[in-house]
């Protein structure tokens, strides 16, 4: 069962891709941007606004996090470590 | 030159209040713009020990920071030139010093090659404690040569040209004319400080006392929600990203708010609450990307310049109609000839040709006078508003003598949403044929359809000698790893020719609005 976030994390990286995917297709291992075309720009408004619906502050992201989070299950996983700590 | 914005920063301390600000995620530094300008100062004591003198170069090689403009601004208290280099299309082992002839390179990735430096080491230059030493102040004639800057061919090598100190001086005395900024603005600036023009902002902020904030392309949404900026230096593929971003959380809001709102609210989310204008400027944006941010309530204004010329035309809030790119700017004339080409006259011109371009590029582009070629086609209407309609190259001429400027038939049929790119061709000097790439990697009735309706509603619009005969729906889509989109995201004309030569020519291929 996905958690709350995972959702979050699906719904919003659906959003912004170009490709017609439905959130609960997207494969959570697979490379964001070779697999799904996700640009620079639009790898920072999904975590804006997932961070944003998961309750969780943006600014605990430096830039080396965020190029680091390659797949969903990074996004998932980050955006969980620090969801409730939002200030 | 006694109003030299140029002259005024090398010379003098900005008044107190003004500051710089570097947004990262995770953390901003901010800076009053009296400690940017003693640091600069002490930097080039620190450059001139390295032996740089007035004249030398010295190459950038960095993403935007605090190094990026110290270092710029040291150039300019010691009379040096910067050479600024996307770190995304350069790096430091490529020979870049001999090349360009460079003094120094600093660079933020590994200082390999000879005579390259760390670009850890600016900040620490900076910050060195007064040794008593004071600098000549350098005096700026407007022929003098502030920058060299690198055009972004799509193929081979970049053609170089210098910057004039009066060009640059031309631009920033009618920008602050047009835009009034001071106390209570903050520009946002996140497009490389390579390009000379993202460092003007700072220049202005340094000669008339608003803020400024500095942060990378991909910082740039989080930025404007940390600071809340007055004013977005952006470019169109920007605000595009914005605008869809924008329309996908309103289609996610449900019906509770009308759209006129959600579209307000979704922008103010997006870039604060304290938005007076958005700058556009480089390419073309799109009439419906311009429409959608002015009525959510932020005006953006379009302008048109090139690297060769600067600034020649902007909209601004006294002066704006929609779908021109502006006025032209004072000390600068725009001639058209008898083929609607744009030729651009300055007063100051950025330089009399390029210092290294292949030979007879120059003598095409500057005239000896140093008026600048454009290659586009325009009209200016009757109150001196420029419309550009496309390049001079994208004119197709028809076997009857008539000309077809295709840019504003390929701008039409990119207003379907299923339509991402469009490049009309001519195969035989009487049908018109678009190539389109879709908005999503689809096939099928629906998208046919959708293309099919956009074709109809396009020649509707046109007259007889515009009429596209045929759509090929491009599969995959263009895109820069297939080779179809440059690295500034636009289609390579004649990349997809040769992609798409044989269903071009093929009269019974491909999507048909009128039947020939």
């Amino acid at each position: 069962m996905q958690s709350e976030i995972e959702t979050v994390a699906r719904t919003n990286l659906a959003r912004v891709l170009e490709s017609d995917v439905a959130p609960q297709d997207i494969d959570p291992d697979q490379d964001m941007v070779g697999t799904y075309g996700l640009t620079s720009l639009n790898k920072v408004l999904f975590l804006m606004a997932a961070c944003d619906d998961a309750g969780v502050d943006l600014a605990c992201f430096t830039e080396p996090d965020v190029a680091a989070m390659s797949t969903l299950r990074d996004v998932t996983e980050a955006l969980s470590r620090h969801a409730g700590k939002a200030a | 030159m006694s109003d030299s914005v140029i002259n005024h920063i090398a010379s003098r301390a900005p008044s107190p209040g003004g500051r710089v600000s570097f947004f990262r995620l995770g953390g901003t530094r901010t800076m009053e713009l009296t400690e940017l300008h003693t640091r600069a100062g002490r930097l080039a004591l620190w450059l001139r020990d390295l032996g740089i003198e007035r004249g030398d170069r010295i190459g950038v090689i960095a993403a935007n920071g605090l190094e990026w403009v110290l270092l710029d601004l040291a150039a300019i208290r010691l009379g040096a030139v910067t050479v600024g280099f996307d770190p995304a299309k350069f790096d430091t082992d490529t020979g870049l010093r001999e090349r360009y002839r460079l003094g120094v390179l600093f660079t933020d990735g590994p200082a390999r090659a000879p005579g390259s430096r760390a670009l850890a080491e600016i900040e620490v230059a900076a910050a060195l404690s007064d040794d008593g030493r004071v600098l000549e102040p350098v005096v700026y004639s407007p022929d003098d040569v502030l920058s060299l800057k690198l055009t972004s061919g799509s193929t081979g090598e970049p053609k170089t040209l210098t910057a004039s100190v009066g060009s640059i001086d031309d631009d920033l005395r009618a920008v602050q004319e047009m835009f009034a900024h001071g106390d209570g603005d903050n520009l946002l600036v996140f497009l490389p400080l390579s390009v000379l023009q993202q460092r003007y902002w700072t220049y202005s902020a340094l000669r008339w006392g608003h803020d400024v904030t500095i942060c990378t392309y991909e910082a740039a949404f989080p930025a404007l929600r940390a600071i809340r900026p007055t004013v977005v230096m952006g470019v169109p593929g920007f605000f595009e990203t914005a605008r869809k971003h924008i329309e996908a959380r309103m289609r996610g809001a449900g019906a509770d708010t009308d759209e006129a709102t959600a579209r307000r609210d979704g922008a103010r989310r997006l870039f604060g609450d304290r938005i007076r204008y958005l700058w556009t400027g480089s390419a073309p944006a799109s009439t419906g990307t311009l429409a959608f941010f002015e009525d959510a309530g932020l005006p953006i204004f379009e302008g048109y310049g090139l690297n060769e010329t600067c600034i020649v035309t902007k909209n601004h809030p006294g002066a704006h109609r929609r779908g021109s790119v502006g006025r032209v700017l004072p000390g600068k004339r725009v001639i058209l000839d008898a083929e609607g080409v744009i030729h651009v006259h300055a007063d100051h011109p950025v330089c009399a040709g390029y210092e290294q371009a292949p030979p007879g590029v120059s003598e095409r582009v500057f005239a000896p006078d140093g008026t600048v070629r454009t290659n586009d086609i325009g009209h200016l209407d009757e109150d001196g508003f420029l419309f550009v309609h496309g390049r001079a190259d994208d004119v197709i001429v028809l076997d009857n003598g008539r000309k077809v400027v295709v840019r504003p038939l390929e701008e039409r049929m990119k207003a379907s949403p299923a339509i991402e790119e469009c490049v009309v061709f001519c195969p035989t000097q009487t049908r018109l044929v678009a190539v389109v790439s879709p908005a999503e990697d689809a096939s099928g009735p629906d998208l046919e359809r959708a293309v099919a309706e956009q074709l109809a509603l396009t020649n509707a619009a046109f007259g007889p000698d515009e009429q596209i005969r045929a759509v090929v729906v491009a599969s995959p889509r263009f895109s820069v790893g297939n080779g179809l989109l440059t690295s500034q995201l636009k289609p390579r004309r004649g990349r997809v020719l040769d992609a798409y030569r044989s269903r071009i020519h093929d009269t019974e291929g491909g999507i048909h609005a009128v039947r020939d």
